[in-house]
């Protein structure tokens, strides 16, 4: 690994704190709890940029965060708040390789879906089977606040990932 | 508006209050290692006797470093309602998916609360305290460059198995040092789009793209700002000769004393003792049998 990975991992990972302790990482579309998470993004994309031990990274860091700062029971548990997070990247990547050869951006997009589904289906999983909440509490869950999170999840990381490649999905001409 | 423009006061990682208790004084290496040793004990506890015993020594370290007890609650009371929603969720519904054969207290209708769930509701919410309690101690009493420099030094056994511990311990105090710094950027990029008429939330609740397209305007260059800093920063970095996995000294060294080999023996026999707590009840058991 490079410095610049990891200092690429460090400033993504400082993104992720920011935005779970400001609030500015949820956005207000109703789920169960009010909002959509966006933290499980600053992983995906570091990911995207810098392959999986990046994106490992930033979900441990993320996982770590949301460990420390939890206040529902299942999440001061580093079972349910860091194991599940360390995948997010990891999956992402493997999925924008296998289809970038295809077409760019649909990786790009579908990368944001997937690394969103692993941190929805993981951790749910493991509050699951650490007996914190129900089977259909989980499922229930899942679909509510984890189909919401997919969405957004998929615009925001094509929409950084495509700007900072300086990928034009529309291939626009330059209106200057 | 629906947010607030200042972002700055809410990174509130600076939580450190300095002072020259015993656990201020003590090597961050010893810290962090006990610190993980309770966590895990925290974690594989499964009864309400060993949590009730682990609370109370985390309030004891509290008192120890001489913090004021609201510190560590702070966190607690905007917290509340949800807290609230996921017992009832627990009582009411984790019913016997639990797979564990223990008396039925109350049935009605098809809701029935068994021991067992009672028993798990109260363990996870001793666990939130306890654990709020303790990472308030450490965060309370340990700077966040005494925390890296901490996490390093306990990860350098790994060393030889390959683990890059320096650059670990570089990509956490990048993340800590850059946190406030982004506020700041985010805040300003909020005023800034916020004089040109962007709109944070004012769609409807349903309208899912409309409402993420109104984050974009904030989230997006807050991200290529970030990377675009992080490109400056390693060029910068490898300017000045920084080469991973290179052997570097530090301005600060730490010195391990008496007092943190005996807070580590301390903290190691107080982790078996708490492990090897017994409760009556039967179902906790066959709990901790599963993990």
């Amino acid at each position: 690994m490079n410095t610049r990975k990891w200092v690429i991992a460090g400033v993504l990972s400082a993104l992720s704190i920011l935005l779970g302790v400001t609030g500015l990482g949820f956005v207000p579309v109703p789920t169960a709890v009010g909002n959509a998470t966006i933290l499980q993004i600053p992983a995906i994309i570091g990911a995207l940029l810098e392959g999986p031990i990046v994106g490992a990274i930033i979900g441990t860091i993320f996982g770590v965060t949301s460990f420390l700062h939890a206040t529902l029971p299942m999440f001061k548990d580093p079972l349910v708040s860091i194991l599940p997070r360390i995948w997010i990247g990891v999956g992402a990547y493997y999925v924008y390789k296998g289809i970038r050869p295809l077409n760019h951006y649909v990786a790009i997009g579908v990368a944001g879906c997937v690394g969103s589904v692993i941190n929805t289906v993981l951790v749910l999983g493991v509050i699951y089977l650490r007996h914190y909440l129900s089977l259909g509490a989980c499922i229930t869950a899942a679909v509510v606040n984890g189909v919401p999170e997919a969405i957004v999840s998929i615009i925001i990381t094509l929409a950084v990932v495509s700007a900072w490649l300086r990928l034009d999905p529309l291939r626009r001409k330059s209106r200057i | 508006m629906a947010r607030p423009l200042e972002l700055s006061a809410s990174v509130a990682l600076g939580q450190f209050i300095p002072g020259h208790s015993l656990l201020h004084r003590m090597d961050p290496r010893a810290k962090l290692t006990v610190f993980t040793l309770w966590v895990v004990l925290s974690v594989v506890a499964w009864t309400i006797a060993q949590q009730a015993v682990l609370f109370i020594i985390f309030l004891f370290l509290l008192a120890l470093g001489r913090l004021p007890f609201r510190f560590a609650f702070s966190t607690l009371r905007p917290a509340l309602p949800a807290l609230i929603v996921v017992v009832l969720l627990q009582l009411l519904f984790l019913g016997d998916s639990t797979g564990l054969a223990s008396p039925v207290l109350l049935h009605v209708g098809f809701i029935s609360i068994r021991l067992a769930t009672v028993q798990l509701v109260i363990v996870s919410l001793l666990r939130v305290l306890s654990l709020m309690v303790l990472i308030s101690t450490l965060t309370l009493t340990t700077s966040a460059s005494d925390l890296t420099r901490g996490l390093e030094g306990v990860l350098r056994p790994l060393r030889p198995l390959r683990v890059p511990v320096s650059e670990i311990a570089l990509v956490c105090t990048i993340a800590l040092r850059f946190t406030p710094v982004f506020a700041q950027e985010a805040e300003q990029l909020m005023k800034a789009q916020a004089a040109r008429g962007a709109d944070f939330g004012e769609a409807r609740p349903w309208q899912i793209i409309r409402r993420t397209k109104s984050v974009l305007p904030v989230i997006v260059p807050l991200f290529l700002l970030a990377l675009g800093r992080a490109e400056n920063l390693a060029l910068a970095m490898e300017a000045r000769g920084y080469v991973p996995g290179a052997r570097r000294t530090s301005f600060k060294t730490l010195a391990w004393g008496m007092r943190d080999t005996g807070a580590c023996i301390v903290g190691l026999l107080l982790f078996f003792a708490v492990l090897l707590i017994r409760d009556a009840q039967p179902a906790s058991a066959a709990i901790a049998f599963l993990f």
